[in-house]
């Protein structure tokens, strides 16, 4: 008998994080009372290396960024440190700053490194800006071939800043290594970050002059096959795209939908060949036909499918780049979190859905981490 | 000496409401209180000691912005409040 998992899905919201436990059967759900309230939790990423392990990249207008680890699935936490800003207790003496020329405006994205490489967490952040660290958040070391980029003069910031918001290491090759920054586009390394290449080649930038440029697409997020690394997915300011060259060029698969514009990409380990997205109005950045929607992407048959049916969910429901996630299990379990504060779930692989009986702040980023019960 | 006064959301940092420096500058008085109370570096001010966006000084009730030469300079009869503006939503 297969034995049963606690499945902890990690909101991060304007007012704070939360965790949202179930078990593997995915059919109840438990909200626990949130954590950082006084804070934008912009992200929580579950460290599959270590379960129970989440970080936090939080922020706030009085306060400045912060980050925190649990390492017991949310009981308690510990404050790490930000680039450049050591934890509280630790503020004497005083750190010099390595990105004293670049302040950093809000942290974006936490990404567990390689499992060759226990320890290791990559960070984003606005403006543009990439971070390491090798022991769990306790320093950072900034990947200046990156932040100082000889392109950064051409990179502009998107409505939600000049954000780092996705990072992504092929998991054939711990040395290739992909960001995406907004308006920026996306980039790629092939030697764990030494050197940077822009691979927007075929993408549309609708708000620039030259409409294929190499860089400035304000790349909203990307995802690779969870089958097929050379394969990838993404949702940009200007349409949706697939590329099966590691990003060397992108087609766009989004042109038959009613629109294509979208933050949200995500695909699942029990689901090669398949991404999912969530297509909004392009003037009201909302859902299309008025409802809760989410759009399945077929790489085999190129065919999209509607997943919820028509009226089940009718309004007009946003979405921020982080507010999708999946889960390892099969079927898998696709999670949404919208900026008002609704918390849908599918534990069958996006077939049937359901809502969590629960009022989030506006929900800016899920993720989902399984372990062992205890 | 400049008497300095910090708001209540400072109080998680600082233990007291009120104190005195004898910084000549408000720049020299934001280091002075960095180094007194290390747990305020980089709440008051970001790594490039930029003063954070919802954080208002105000010099004898006149709100002020540190130039980068550390001023606007302080006398010893002054008065400076630190103050968190409040943001809805």
């Amino acid at each position: 008998m297969a034995r049963r998992k606690k499945v902890q899905v990690w909101v991060g919201t304007r007012k704070g994080g939360y965790v949202v436990e179930g078990d593997s059967e995915r059919r109840k759900w438990t909200v626990k009372p949130p954590f950082h309230a006084d804070k934008e939790v912009f992200r929580i990423t579950a460290d599959p290396r270590h379960p129970g392990t989440a970080y936090v990249a939080a922020n706030s207008g009085w306060w400045g960024p912060s980050m925190f680890r649990t390492r017991n699935g949310g009981k308690s936490w510990t404050e790490i440190s930000v680039p450049g800003t050591p934890r509280l207790k630790a503020r004497s003496p005083p750190v010099e700053s390595p990105s004293a020329q670049f302040p950093i405006k809000n942290l974006w994205q936490v990404v567990p490194g390689p499992t060759s490489a226990p320890r290791t967490v990559y960070l984003g952040a606005d403006p543009g800006l990439l971070f390491r660290s090798d022991n769990e958040g306790a320093s950072w070391t900034p990947i200046a071939a990156l932040n100082e980029h000889p392109t950064r003069p051409q990179w502009n910031p998107g409505a939600g800043g000049m954000c780092l918001h996705t990072i992504l290491i092929d998991p054939d090759d711990a040395r290739r290594m992909y960001v995406g920054i907004s308006a920026a586009g996306a980039f790629r390394s092939d030697d764990g970050g030494e050197h940077w290449t822009p691979k927007n080649r075929g993408v549309e930038a609708p708000f620039l002059p030259d409409r294929f440029p190499e860089l400035g697409q304000c790349i909203h997020k990307f995802a690779f096959d969870s089958a097929d690394a050379s394969t990838l997915y993404r949702q940009d300011h200007g349409g949706i795209y697939v590329s099966h060259d590691r990003g060397d060029r992108w087609v766009r698969i989004g042109k038959s939908l009613e629109d294509d514009f979208g933050f949200v990409t995500a695909t699942a380990p029990s689901l090669p060949g398949e991404a999912f997205f969530i297509p909004l109005q392009g003037i009201s950045r909302t859902m299309l036909g008025n409802q809760f929607q989410v759009y399945r992407w077929s790489d085999r048959s190129r065919h999209w499918g509607a997943l919820v049916p028509k009226g089940r969910w009718p309004g007009d429901y946003g979405m921020h780049r982080d507010g999708m996630a999946t889960d390892s299990l099969d079927p898998a379990g696709v999670y949404v979190g919208t900026t008002t504060g609704q918390l849908f779930w599918s534990r069958d692989g996006g077939r049937s859905w359901n809502l969590v009986p629960y009022q989030f702040p506006g929900i800016h980023s899920v993720d989902v981490g399984i372990s062992d019960r205890s | 000496m400049v008497e300095v006064h910090l708001d209540s959301m400072l109080s998680q940092f600082v233990a007291r409401r009120h104190l005195t420096t004898s910084a000549g500058s408000v720049g020299a008085l934001l280091d002075d209180l960095e180094a007194r109370y290390p747990r305020l570096r980089h709440r008051l001010r970001d790594e490039s000691e930029a003063v954070r966006p919802f954080v208002k000084i105000f010099v004898n009730g006149r709100e002020v912005r540190p130039r980068g030469d550390g001023g606007p300079t302080l006398g010893p009869r002054d008065e400076v409040d630190i103050l968190h503006s409040i943001q809805g939503g």
